[in-house]
């Protein structure tokens, strides 16, 4: 299979540096190039030395190496659908990060330019390629539990905004400024906007969809930034499935501008534990451990050091499966318009005090 | 052991990476106390295969020492427990995890043996301490147990967690039929038990760094000789010493 030629754009998405591995090893794809949104992501990607020419502009970087077939959007959310536009355009296909956009009328424009140029547009949901969910969702398919019930899952993490502070400006993570409820100074865009994983996952272990959603934001560990980063969502799916979920920034961190050891002040920065319960059993599952733990530099804390990492593995591997054998990715705009519907209704619910259809 | 399938996983994996080298994994002999495969090279010769170093708690155990988390290792305690392998074959794993990770050569090992388990002090060229508790007593049908914790001046690394004396698990699935238990740590080669994973990965970390063949052959020679002597080392009433090897 000829390797895809691939290119990495903008560089100031929190995931940015998880594929640069990924992208160096896989012998099906050829990464020949990257643009950084401005100096400072260049100045960060030069660190990695990853031996690929980076850019200032996208434009100078595809007049450049005309051959690229493929990005990964490693952008703002707020730049996405520019992004995705320029790219159908130039019938490039697209691995774009965990949020097209909040806006329908945006899903609609991304959806369309996407159809037209008969590309490849999948989303970067890599729970799906970790090795334990491939077992949970092995062992619901399989009936071990019965009839789901209920699901309750976490997806807590540490605040990424210090290091990709667009992550904290309403407007370039949710799209718009618009405040979280009356009389509240946050507006829409922090934690909810940083964790679609566990939105999107129930949908998989149900087969089913949103019905309603209840959610509350409580007062933020961080008070100086303008977004929430505490909240709570519990819901039904149209299946009778109960849940409730946390996709809060509870686990606190040190306000590094490069993400390095010693970011985290919570032993664990980053986790998404489920557990579902069936009309046969439960199942109580931790997507990343165990791992392995120490206490030293550069903080002398306890710390997890992660022993998961397969998920820009496979996700990769099915972007360029995609493209080469014209398959529709898991993970596309329509599919994924629904849990943005409800990470909207989520922002609705709090909004109005009140649970809120999705 | 489904080796037909693990060969199989193995060639995908180097047509994936585009690693040239070309080998089989053959299963070992039976009294072998090593890893229970080994890898077939297109030369005829068989590469020694050592699964746990490229086992992920284990390389990130390594990193945690080599990018110096952890600060002048002194003592290493280790612990291996098992239903289904020998004693011998739990040694020979836990007295290269030993060098791995202290990343200095055993100089001598004496080990206190009653049935099938056995305690040992070891040290290390460069004066690490480590403590080996090895039992192959463990009741048919229980799950195996370890721990590797590495003491260093500055920071301790372990494969468990805090207040825990057992491994954890990724998932746990409680049913009428009782507690079950799931650890997967591959994606890429899902389906597989761990044991085989381990296996298949170091044979194509093998076929990706042909010069760990000749590396690996040495050191499982070596450690045959380090465990029987070891576990020789009571009933001669003396440490069982090593001379380092050049």
């Amino acid at each position: 299979m000829k390797p895809v030629k691939i290119a990495m754009m903008s560089l100031t998405h929190g995931h940015t540096r998880k594929y640069y591995q990924t992208l160096r090893e896989n012998s099906k794809l050829d990464w020949v190039a990257s643009c950084a949104e401005d100096q400072a992501a260049k100045d960060v990607y030069d660190l990695y030395d990853n031996g690929v020419p980076c850019y200032l502009s996208a434009e100078e970087m595809f007049e450049k190496h005309p051959d690229i077939e493929a990005v990964v959007l490693a952008s703002a959310n707020e730049k996405h659908l520019a992004q995705v536009l320029d790219c159908a355009k130039r019938g490039v296909h697209i691995l774009s990060m965990k949020i097209p956009t909040f806006d329908p009328a945006e899903y609609d424009k991304m959806i369309e330019a996407v159809d037209k140029a008969g590309i490849v547009c999948q989303i970067e949901l890599e729970m799906h390629y970790n090795p334990v969910v491939k077992r949970l969702q092995k062992l619901i398919a399989d009936g071990e539990i019965g009839k789901i019930l209920s699901v309750q899952a976490t997806n807590i993490t540490l605040s990424p905004v210090w290091a990709f502070p667009w992550q904290g400006v309403p407007e370039a993570s949710y799209g718009k400024r618009v405040p979280l409820k009356e009389g509240d100074p946050r507006f829409r865009g922090g934690a909810l906007c940083d964790h679609p994983h566990i939105f999107d996952l129930i949908r998989w272990l149900t087969g089913s969809d949103f019905d309603f959603v209840y959610s509350a934001v409580a007062p933020n560990l961080r008070p100086d930034i303008p977004v929430e980063d505490m909240l709570l969502v519990n819901g039904k799916m149209k299946d009778g499935t109960a849940f409730l979920f946390d996709p809060s920034w509870s686990r606190m961190e040190e306000r590094l501008k490069v993400p390095a050891p010693g970011w985290e002040v919570f032993p664990k920065r980053m986790e998404v534990n489920v557990t579902v319960t069936g009309e046969k059993g439960s199942i109580v599952c931790d997507c990343f451990g165990p791992n392995v733990y120490h206490n030293g530099a550069p903080n002398d804390r306890y710390t997890v050091q992660y022993t998961y990492f397969d998920e820009w593995v496979g996700l990769i591997d099915e972007f360029v499966d995609c493209i080469r054998n014209h398959k529709e990715p898991k993970i596309n705009l329509r599919w994924h318009r629904r849990t943005i519907d409800c990470m909207n209704a989520c922002y609705s619910s709090i909004a109005s005090g009140m649970p809120a259809r999705v | 052991m489904n080796l037909v399938e693990m060969n199989k996983a193995l060639q995908w994996l180097r047509d994936k990476y585009a690693v040239k080298a070309d080998g089989t994994l053959v299963a070992s002999a039976p009294d072998s106390i090593g890893a229970d495969a080994a890898l077939k090279l297109e030369n005829g010769t068989t590469a020694t295969l050592l699964p746990w170093r490229p086992e992920r708690r284990f390389v990130e155990l390594k990193k945690l020492i080599d990018g110096k988390t952890l600060e002048d290792v002194s003592t290493l305690r280790f612990a291996s427990m098992s239903a289904e392998q020998s004693l011998e074959k739990l040694l020979y794993r836990e007295l290269d995890l030993c060098e791995y990770l202290g990343e200095s050569p055993i100089v001598s090992a004496f080990a206190v043996t009653g049935g099938k388990t056995a305690n040992v002090i070891v040290k290390l060229a460069d004066g690490k301490s480590c403590s080996v508790e090895c039992s192959a007593a463990l009741p048919p049908g229980t799950a195996e147990m370890d721990r590797h914790e590495i003491i260093a001046r500055r920071g301790i690394a372990c494969d468990r967690v805090v207040d825990t004396q057992v491994p954890q698990s990724s998932i746990y699935q409680f049913t009428a039929n009782g507690e079950k238990r799931y650890t997967d740590i591959d994606t890429e080669l899902f389906g597989f038990s761990n044991a085989e994973i381990l296996l298949i990965r170091a044979a194509f970390e093998v076929l990706r760094q042909p010069e760990l063949a000749d590396a690996w052959n040495k050191a499982g020679a070596r450690l045959v000789r380090l465990t029987e002597e070891t576990l020789a080392s009571e009933k001669n009433g003396t440490p069982a010493r090593f001379a380092e090897e050049k």
